[in-house]
């Protein structure tokens, strides 16, 4: 098991590229198949713009704070956030099966996350903040 | 993410290169909004070298095959990478987009049509 790696910056699209850079360099040093990869970084996304677009919406900015920790057989990512309360685990379902013309794009971005991932936990509120934990398992 | 175009058979190809992504999402949206609004309406994208996609990346092939159709044409996507292909399977657009191995099928599936 590796040291964790963390990185803080506030919820703004301007640091979209840097919480992206973090997850490349992470994945870069990891262990880990192709698919454990991929999903981490779609997971720094989604979320980052989520929080970004929603989370802190009409107010200012906060941390995000994302801690990556590679294990021998899977990788956690730990989000943190000082935002209003989301359980990403009660987001509404996507629409899967509309034909293109109805087709809403929404809540495309948590079912990926939640569909990659093996564990998804969510800690509203905490002394440091609200903390979403989630892990993926490495490929054998 | 880089966007390269070319054409064959009188279809449009868009190779797209790299990440689909928050950044990048728009770029690609404005491409295939301005081949269409230019009257080239059957696009191909080139996927074979399109190491990933989020969900800004469906919402911009969504929004691109909703206008190529709404003007008589298409989307259609040939090579697409295993990872890429599991997210667009997972989100349901395997139904909606059609998809090819390469980019000549592609192209012939429009030319067979004609």
């Amino acid at each position: 098991m590796s040291a964790p790696i963390c990185v803080v910056h506030a919820a703004t699209m301007e640091n979209l590229p840097r919480f992206l850079g973090f997850i490349d360099d992470v994945c870069a040093d990891l262990d880990a198949d192709s698919h454990t990869k991929y999903a981490l970084r779609l997971a720094v996304e989604e979320i980052c713009i989520n929080l970004i677009d929603y989370g802190y919406r009409g107010r200012p900015p906060g941390p995000i704070e994302l801690i990556a920790q590679d294990h021998d057989d899977r990788v956690t990512l730990v989000i943190r956030d000082r935002s209003p309360p989301f359980d990403p685990t009660f987001s509404p379902a996507p629409d899967l099966t509309s034909d293109a013309e109805h087709r809403m794009p929404g809540g495309l971005g948590w079912y990926l996350v939640k569909q990659l991932f093996d564990e998804i936990r969510y800690a509203a509120d905490t002394p440091a903040g609200n903390v979403l934990t989630i892990v993926k398992r490495k490929a054998k | 993410m880089e966007i390269e175009l070319r054409s064959a058979d009188g279809i449009t190809i868009v190779g797209i290169r790299g990440n689909v992504d928050g950044l990048t999402a728009d770029e690609l949206m404005r491409t295939f909004s301005e081949r269409v609004s230019e009257g080239s309406v059957r696009l191909v994208a080139d996927c074979a070298s399109l190491d990933y996609t989020s969900s800004a990346g469906l919402r911009s092939l969504l929004g691109a095959v909703k206008l190529a159709r709404q003007h008589g044409g298409d989307l259609r996507l040939a090579a697409i990478q295993q990872q890429v292909l599991r997210v667009l399977d997972l989100s349901g657009f395997t139904s909606i987009l059609k998809t090819y191995p390469d980019v000549q099928s592609a192209v012939g599936s429009f030319v067979e049509q004609a």
